[in-house]
């Protein structure tokens, strides 16, 4: 199966990370770069700097872990814009499909794509103050807006270990779908995560 | 009828008798209630303020065995550090 990870940032990078084992094939959608102000909250190093976010997500996971073929996971980088124009080629031969978006636009445009190729989706999101997070299925999931345009959150670093939560439970939803198809919702508190669905 | 309530990292369900199609304002305002009351475990708040659910997010979903409930929820419109940007 190939799963299709749209926005490594924060929550998209922690959840590739924790795909790594899994038996499918990883395509990594981003078109933003790595910024040093990123290395605080997401999953890149010093030497990610300047590249593209979902390169160097496939370049860390082959550095780490070996290149596809040699013992590593198979991964590759879009390095673009989700849109409708693209979407046929983002999604095409994919499984399965992963929002780790940091606006509802996005969030929405690729929804829309995912339903029209009846394609199983999964969203992650948080919440800005890092106090909770949600990952919940396509059927159950309505985009949020930001309270205001350009709203930041999770800068700094402070919400890391929230980050990680969030991360693993979609990493945890991702794998079950993989092995058996489920679709479970997930949310997560500072004192915890519960199954929800 | 169980309510689950998020608010400041704390989740907790409530248990009331509630009409599954009540509006978003009046949830928030039961909310309010209960948390502000003690009525809800873990999550007592006495000065609590009336705006505290204002944003908050109503979700009415259906739990595996098809049993109604709803959530109160903080937003979550994020899955990125920087927000605009491209990834999450």
């Amino acid at each position: 199966m190939r799963v299709v990870i749209c926005g490594v940032g924060a929550l998209g990078s922690t959840a590739v990370s924790l795909c790594r084992n899994l038996p499918v094939e990883l395509r990594l959608v981003d078109f933003d770069r790595v910024e040093s102000k990123n290395l605080a909250a997401q999953w890149f190093v010093k030497q990610s700097i300047g590249k593209n976010k979902a390169e160097a997500a496939r370049l860390q996971l082959a550095n780490f872990y070996g290149a596809k073929g040699a013992g590593g996971p198979a991964v590759e980088a879009m390095g673009v814009r989700l849109a409708a124009s693209n979407a046929a080629q983002l999604l095409a031969g994919c499984g399965l499909a992963v929002d780790c978006f940091d606006n509802a636009d996005s969030r929405i445009a690729l929804a829309e794509a995912a339903r029209a190729r009846d394609l199983p989706l999964v969203h992650g999101a948080l919440a800005a103050d890092g106090t909770f997070g949600l990952v919940r299925w396509d059927e159950r999931f309505t985009p949020d807006r930001e309270d205001e345009p350009g709203q930041p959150t999770c800068e700094g670093g402070e919400h890391l270990p929230m980050i990680g939560l969030v991360g693993a439970a979609l990493a945890r939803a991702i794998q079950d779908f993989v092995r058996d198809g489920s679709r479970h919702d997930y949310s997560i508190t500072l004192s915890g995560m519960s199954r929800t669905f | 009828m169980i309510l689950n309530i998020t608010y400041q990292g704390q989740s907790a369900d409530y248990h009331l008798a509630l009409d599954y199609n009540a509006s978003d304002a009046d949830i928030r305002r039961i909310a309010w209630e209960v948390v502000r009351s003690g009525s809800i475990r873990g999550m007592h708040v006495p000065h609590l303020a009336e705006a505290a659910f204002r944003g908050y997010v109503v979700d009415r979903l259906r739990a595996p065995g098809g049993e109604p409930r709803i959530y109160l929820r903080p937003k979550v419109p994020f899955g990125a550090s920087v927000a605009g940007g491209g990834g999450g």
